[in-house]
């Protein structure tokens, strides 16, 4: 078996268009990998920065994953959200990105996005507050039929991610 | 020399912690803890201590100058629960209390070699307006009791906080039997990765002969030369 270690942290979240931002973020992976230590979900703490337009989450990763093949390589989910003033939460975007195959340290950035809907949609959110979201965000995200849906671009997530893999060169893997 | 039936691995991280960017605040010193997964033990070195009490350069850049050294040495059997830096910074407010100014967590980096990290810096804040106002009037703003948990994930999303400022470090890091138990931390490890490397030596002396060849020379005449490679 196969082992890759995925640690390091979600540094932060930046070009949102406000921030007092958190991040709800989940690791899925395919059925032949098993966790053997770590969490695989969590949820970041809400920054509201001082100065730089730079949400600073620092939430730490720590997994480690045993695997029987390649197929279904781990991938992050995140799901941005605002916070206001009265503690009202807004959803701000949904991204998603694979954890890179080679190991060593990756600086990544996740582009986000979140869907508008129709022009009443966006008139209503533009007044009311608040806006769309996915009932089912996994699906979205993992679903080739995700077409018809109407997003609108978003800030970006910052990851520093170091990945250990172990006995990998064994089995002939070649990264 | 070690017997090669080594079961755990080592890693020696020295580096510092240079330099805070708090530019609203004076009077800093900084405590810091390495906190670590069970499996891991430390060898040598400090797992926590405290700097002494910077005040910030009086020209524009106005950066808090540490230079504080670190120097750890870990082993472990595992990866996971790899050491983190946990640091606290504090100052002191007009009446001399002791106040958080922000706390920081990183990993140590993984691969072998020399790096350097900037990290930004928060504090908590209190929930409530009425809760900040008491704060302000007590003296007492939010803290956590122990920073160490900033160095797990679970439990953050009860807490608010404000970025402000950022920590330099530096790092240099040497790992010793990872990769005779497995563990492959760089590309270049890999015996595939192996082979590029000949790969791109190959490549390099074909291009080195390739600029000798082109390369600009007044008293050489191209003239009647044939390209060596």
């Amino acid at each position: 078996m196969a082992e890759v270690h995925i640690i390091g942290q979600i540094l932060g979240g930046s070009d949102f268009p406000d921030n007092s931002l958190y991040c709800k973020w989940s690791l899925s992976a395919g059925s032949g990998w098993r966790l053997l230590q770590g969490i695989k979900e969590g949820q970041t703490h809400v920054d509201n920065p001082t100065y730089e337009p730079f949400a600073a989450w620092s939430h730490p990763i720590d997994l480690h994953y045993t695997t029987k093949g390649l197929q279904g390589w781990p991938k992050f989910n995140f799901e941005v959200w605002h916070q206001d003033g009265f503690g009202r939460t807004e959803l701000y975007g949904y991204g998603s990105c694979h954890v890179p195959a080679t190991p060593g340290f990756h600086e990544l950035e996740c582009v986000t996005w979140r869907p508008i809907g129709s022009i009443k949609d966006q008139i209503t959110s533009y007044f009311v507050g608040g806006g769309l979201q996915l009932k089912n965000p996994e699906l979205a995200i993992a679903n080739s039929e995700s077409y018809r849906l109407k997003t609108v671009s978003m800030g970006k997530v910052h990851l520093r991610l170091n990945i250990i893999l172990r006995n990998f060169d064994k089995y002939g893997v070649e990264f | 020399m070690t017997s090669s039936t080594n079961t755990f691995f080592l890693l020696m991280a020295n580096g510092s912690i240079e330099s805070a960017e708090l530019p609203e605040y004076n009077e800093i010193f900084i405590k810091y803890f390495f906190v670590h997964g069970q499996d891991w033990d430390k060898i040598a070195g400090l797992e926590e201590g405290s700097t002494q009490i910077g005040h910030k350069s009086i020209d524009q850049r106005q950066t808090i100058a540490f230079n504080f050294p670190l120097d750890i040495t870990f082993k472990s059997t595992c990866p996971f629960g790899w050491p983190q830096l946990v640091v606290s910074c504090y100052g002191q407010d007009v009446f001399g209390n002791d106040v958080i100014r922000g706390y920081g967590v990183t990993h140590l980096p993984m691969s072998p070699g020399r790096h350097k990290l900037r990290i930004p810096l928060f504090v908590p804040e209190s929930t409530s307006k009425m809760q900040k106002f008491f704060a302000w009037i007590q003296g007492r703003r939010p803290e956590y009791i122990d920073p160490r948990v900033l160095a797990h994930g679970e439990g953050r999303e009860v807490t608010r906080v404000r970025s402000q400022g950022f920590l330099n470090l530096n790092f240099n890091i040497v790992t010793k039997d990872m990769r005779k138990l497995g563990y492959v931390t760089t590309t270049g490890e890999s015996s595939s990765a192996n082979i590029s490397n000949q790969m791109t030596e190959i490549n390099n002396t074909t291009l080195a002969n390739l600029t000798q060849t082109l390369g600009f020379n007044p008293e050489q005449s191209y003239v009647g030369q044939t390209p060596r490679f």
